[in-house]
């Protein structure tokens, strides 16, 4: 009797403890677009943070000196993207084994032989594409959910494809679950699994598109599905040492097509900095060393 | 009661049969370690990655030098416990395989993460601690046998080297049967067969039975376990190409073969598309491509490889935009020679536009499974019998027909390996020589074209630079003085370059046709007779990209200040005066370099360029090795830039750490018995320099010929199979012979290096154009004549080690006799690591006259090693 007491006392507490976490997990304010955290001090966003997203101090001060080491190597060039850095939780997309180095500037492995790019490939790409507030996106390969979550906060209208089946599905979990945290700015990214070869026909087309899987080719739908003046980019090479490929549709003056591939550096040839590693807000090295 | 045990009678005492199980068992045994290098290599291979299997393997082998440090200082205790030692060892050695091997498998490292993630690093510290441990049951085997077998060492010596040699062959035979997930039963078995083969010498019918019985339940385990505990038996990594074919929803095999020539595996599913370096504009005037058009073919988990379905006409549309279409621009209807069929694409396109194809296919497994297998002969419209199959490289057909083709055409035949992220293999790349582009420019008839397509996928580009190096000095040495009017060359940024030769100078109109379907496709053209190019920027893109590099202090955030705005436009110096010139930096250093090899000007270009973009020649034939071994250390905070350099990287690592395994094992027995042990011993220095030249000239010759006869046999495991056991077995019966000269070695030994190093150095300077005459021959002659030209040195060279231990016992220098196995063990290792560096860096004939001038400095080390013990008698 005593026993079964016991294991009733345990189970309440359990549930109690269960709910308390779910609480303060729950996001304090509702998103909206014009939501702009303050970039004055460590501390306002910090503090900003807390108060309307109800996230984890720890991981924000991470995410707020990343923030910096990626806006002074100019990786994050425009305030769009800028902010959707800030207010996208890394944390809640990365394996809990990694957990620790959510914010290194590094990939991280999330299983099924896909990577979690590191923020200063997500923040140069996202940077790159320039996005607007009304452009529709098209993601392919959604991986881990974090490139499309960042996308989510420029615009609202944004498509991502999954081939891996069980990661598409997972990937969908992590979103359904912090939806019902209160990300409502989530509900904006449309995900499937399917084939991305062939893009999604039944949204586009798109203003700018995203590829985040190797191919040994730019698949056509794509291109047809890219607007004219619309703009893609593709990593390119093993994950660290890529090379972003830029692809712009133009139309000429006699109303032809033309299709470009360029760098992203408009010609210029980038000094390659070695990923960085942060002590605090310093940044003391390399992870090589 | 054991014979052996006896009291004052040496178990190789003993004759007859018995004397013979034991000879054979000492075969088994080092045969069965040779067959756990290849298991072990074939695993990492197959896992993950096979150049960590090397690594793996080496360091394991350094284990060697270990148990002979240990034996060398309790050699009186290794001696009294001789029974147990072995009955222990051999006993270990089969569940320690299994088990060692099963463990590791459970503990997989991702090399991809090798440099981000520490734990990846600890995770290959396991594997390596892991796959020691057999090797050291192994050791203490063959040192406890060779200490007890001083007497008779060259006979023991004999049966190592030939177990060794045999065993390898069948280990490399027995991988028609075994997937590498089950090698290992094939180093369990035969050292099982050689503990039987022991006790059955020894006349111990119970310990023959328990060893028996221990091999069995070994066996059992690795079969029967992994099943029962739900583990695997060889992790694949999920980066392996074929870990992604098989998570497609619909993905089937539909294929698998196994052979010693790769893991072959085909998967269907519609996830799979190739178009390698298709244009960007097939999107703007192609309704669709052809869907299910393919399958995925991988060998040891590697790949894709494209293999695609016989297309209806209406569906090959896309053909015209594939940059292997380029040679069928300006040729109608030609015959056409294809000099790798791989998969089958190019082939395919070539069917499209010719009027006659021939193929060219070194691996055998390649023709078997388009041969064999139903689906792919119904898949492809059993192409293989649409054209004509040389069953062999297509580069030595060439170099040996008087038949002359409208159009050969080498098109990405690497493609898997050189898309692959992870780090590519140091590997012979004959097929891309100097010499083999002028075998190819010569079997064009006098209006043909050579049309050479590679990947273009890297910034600063590398192979590319090589590519264009090696086919324009084949051509001049071909005769061209003026290659100006026989090339044209043009490439997509970040995807394909296809290079094209004429044997006759382009005419206008082709040309002119060349140019326009260029410029339809939205390539880039890097060159063709009388292009305009911007050198005024060479200055700036040279310096660029050595300090996109090498320039930035990794520990300094404010060196990223000099990085431009991405969105910033160019500064207006940077500005391209020419109205159509290229913007990407990459594509113009190209320009350049075309604009180099036209003036003959190549020197000047590569001097001034970050990386090694020399062209590949039978010599240094080598789509590797680019950073230059002055500017490593600059390097170590960026290894991820350089993850197709990983396989060179890692040897720098294993030659790192085998130099120090080899100073630590020096260092043990001076520090621990140079006044004790070694004391009454002259000529200490010299006997380890002879025993280090030895093991290091050995390997150098085995590792350098295996490399250099594949120009011959084509085939890169044929090549090892018949260098290894040529080796072994030719060497074994010189150290046989030696015996006979035993009394005589003062003399006779110094003849035998000079005469081994006159071979070497001789092989050095003419084997390249003999391995080139041989590879014209019928297959079963050019095997003979490998072998007849393997014999010579090897056989000579199975006299040093046997001669040098023979001399160690007779002077009574008993501790020194396994330190000298151990030296001669650990700089084998050194000179396996330092082979691929010394061919990427100076060639591989410079790899054998290296071993050759090494094998003459044993010459006065050996007097040292001939120095008797102060008031012992001299032999």
């Amino acid at each position: 009797m005593n026993y079964l007491l016991k294991k009733i006392t345990f189970a309440v507490a359990i549930v109690c403890a269960s709910v308390s976490l779910i609480a303060s997990a729950a996001v304090p304010k509702t998103y909206t677009s014009d939501m702009v955290p303050p970039i004055d001090s460590k501390e306002a966003f910090v503090n900003w943070m807390v108060t309307t997203r109800g996230e984890d101090k720890k991981f924000l001060a991470q995410r707020w000196d990343r923030y910096q080491a990626l806006v002074q190597r100019k990786d994050l060039t425009n305030d769009q993207t800028k902010r959707a850095f800030l207010l996208t939780p890394r944390e809640e997309f990365v394996r809990k084994i990694s957990l620790a180095h959510t914010y290194d500037d590094n990939f991280l492995d999330i299983g099924y032989g896909v990577t979690i790019s590191g923020p200063h490939a997500v923040s140069r790409m996202t940077s790159v594409l320039d996005i607007q507030k009304t452009d529709k996106v098209l993601e392919i390969g959604t991986g881990s959910g974090y490139q499309s979550a960042v996308l989510g906060h420029i615009t609202d209208k944004v498509w991502t494809i999954e081939i891996i089946k069980p990661l598409a599905e997972r990937t969908r979990g992590i979103y359904d679950g912090i939806i019902a945290k209160g990300y409502t700015e989530y509900k904006n990214v449309r995900t499937k699994q399917a084939d991305g070869y062939y893009g999604w026909e039944d949204a586009a087309p798109f203003d700018k598109i995203i590829v985040t899987c190797g191919i040994d080719h730019i698949p056509p739908a794509l291109l047809k599905q890219l607007k004219t003046g619309g703009m893609m980019v593709i990593p390119v090479g093993p994950p660290g040492a890529q090379h972003v490929l830029k692809i712009t549709k133009e139309a000429n003056p006699d109303g032809s097509i033309k299709i470009s591939r360029s760098d992203i550096y408009n010609g210029k040839v980038v000094p390659f900095v070695p990923f960085t590693k942060l002590e605090g807000d310093a940044i003391v090295g390399s992870h090589n060393k | 009661m054991i014979a052996s045990t006896e009291p004052n009678r040496n178990e190789w005492s003993q004759t007859g049969f018995r004397q013979l199980c034991m000879y054979a068992a000492v075969g088994c045994v080092a045969g069965a370690i040779i067959a756990l290098q290849i298991g072990i290599m074939r695993i990492f291979a197959e896992g993950s990655w096979a150049h960590f299997g090397s690594l793996v393997v080496s360091l394991a082998m350094l284990g060697f030098g270990l148990t002979s440090a240990v034996m060398c200082l309790a050699r009186h205790w290794f001696e009294r416990h001789w029974f147990g030692v072995i009955a222990g060892s051999l006993a270990a050695f089969a569940p320690l395989v299994v088990g060692a091997n099963l463990a590791a498998q459970q503990l997989p490292f991702n090399p991809i993460f090798i440099v981000s993630d520490a734990s990846q690093k600890w995770r290959l510290l396991a594997n390596f601690a892991l796959y020691l441990l057999p090797f050291l049951a192994g050791s203490l085997f063959l040192g406890t046998v060779f200490l007890r077998a001083q007497r008779v060492f060259g006979r023991v010596y004999f049966a190592d080297l030939l177990g060794s040699g045999l065993c390898g062959l069948l280990t490399l035979g027995s991988l028609f049967l075994f997937r590498p997930d089950n090698l290992v039963l094939v180093p369990v078995t035969l050292a099982g067969i050689g503990g039987v083969l022991w006790f059955t010498g020894l006349g111990s019918r119970k310990w023959s039975i328990g060893l028996g019985l221990i091999t069995l339940a070994a066996l059992c385990v690795h079969v029967q376990l992994p099943e029962l505990a739900k583990i695997p038996k060889l992790s694949v990594s999920d980066y392996k190409g074929v870990s992604y074919a098989r998570k497609f929803p619909d993905s089937k095999q539909q294929y698998e073969g196994i052979s010693p020539f790769g893991h072959l595996e085909v998967y269907s599913s519609s996830y799979l598309h190739f178009a390698p370096g298709l244009s960007d504009n097939a999107s703007l005037n192609l309704e669709e491509m052809p869907a299910n058009a393919y399958l995925g073919l991988y060998v040891d988990g590697d790949g894709p490889i494209g293999v695609m379905r016989d297309l209806a006409d209406k569906d090959t549309a896309y053909f015209h935009y594939l940059p292997m279409i380029y040679p069928y621009l300006i040729t109608n209807k030609p015959n056409t020679f294809v000099v790798q069929f791989g998969g089958g694409i190019s082939t395919m396109v070539a069917l499209h536009s010719s009027s006659k194809v021939t193929v060219g296919e070194a691996n055998p497994a390649f023709l078997k499974a388009f041969r064999e297998s139903d689906v792919l002969k119904n898949f492809t419209k059993d192409i293989l019998n649409r054209v004509t199959v040389i069953p062999y490289d297509g580069r030595l057909f060439l170099a040996n027909t008087s038949e002359r083709y409208d159009v050969i055409d080498l098109s990405l035949a690497d493609s898997a390996g050189l898309s692959n992220p992870g780090g590519f293999a140091i590997v012979e790349k004959y097929s891309y020589t100097q010499e083999a582009m002028q075998h190819y420019m010569r079997a064009l008839s006098s209006t043909g074209v050579l049309s050479v397509t590679l990947w273009n996928k890297e910034e600063p580009p590398k192979s590319v630079l090589k590519l264009f190096a090696t086919m324009a000095a084949a051509a001049r040495a071909n005769g061209d003085k003026d290659i100006s009017q026989h090339f044209f060359v043009a490439s997509s940024y970040l995807s394909t370059v296809t290079v094209l030769y004429k044997r006759d100078a382009f005419t206008q109109e082709e040309l002119s046709k060349l140019r326009q379907h260029t410029s339809s496709m939205s390539f880039d053209e890097i060159y063709s007779p009388g292009i305009k190019v911007d050198t005024v920027k060479a200055d700036h893109v040279f310096k660029d990209f050595h300090d996109s590099i090498y320039s930035v202090d990794s520990n300094s955030a404010q060196a990223t200040e000099s990085m431009p705005e991405l969105e910033s436009e160019p500064a207006a110096e940077d500005t391209l005066s020419e109205e159509n010139a290229l913007t990407v930096p990459a594509s113009l250093l190209n320009q350049l370099a075309w604009q180099a090899l036209i003036k003959d000007d190549w020197k000047n270009f590569s001097e001034r360029y970050l990386f090694d973009v020399r062209p590949l020649t039978n010599n240094h034939p080598y789509f590797a090795a680019y950073v230059f071994p002055k500017d490593l250390p600059k390097i170590t905070d960026r290894l991820e830039l350089f993850q197709d350099e990983w396989g060179y990287l890692l040897l720098w690592a294993t030659l790192a750490i085998a130099c120090a395994a080899g100073l630590i094992l020096i260092a043990i027995p001076v520090i621990f018995g140079w006044r004790t042990a070694f004391n009454r011993y002259p000529g200490k220095s010299q006997t380890i320099l002879y025993f280090a030249c030895l093991g290091f000239g050995y390997i150098t010759v085995e590792v350098g010929l295996i490399a250099q006869f594949i120009q011959a046999l084509s085939n890169a495991t044929v090549s090892a199979s018949v260098l290894i056991t040529g080796m072994l077995v030719f060497s074994g019966i010189g150290s046989f012979v030696s015996d006979r000269y035993a009394a005589s070695a003062r003399t006779t030994l110094p003849k035998i290096f000079i005469l081994i190093g006159a071979l070497l150095i001789g092989y050095s300077l003419v084997l390249n154009p003999i391995l080139n005459a041989i590879g014209g021959l019928p297959y079963p002659l050019r095997l003979l004549l490998c072998f007849a030209l393997i014999a010579p040195p090897a056989f000579l060279m199975g006299f040093p080690m046997a001669t040098g231990m023979g001399v160690l016992t007779r002077l009574t220098k008993e501790h020194m006799f396994l330190w000298a196995w151990g030296v001669n063990g650990c700089f084998s290792v050194i000179g396996a690591a330092l082979v691929p560096i010394i061919a990427t860096s100076f060639g591989l004939a410079a790899v054998i006259a290296t071993a050759g001038a090494v094998y003459l400095l044993a010459i006065p080390a050996f007097f040292g090693v001939l120095k008797p013990i102060v008031n012992e008698t001299n032999i």
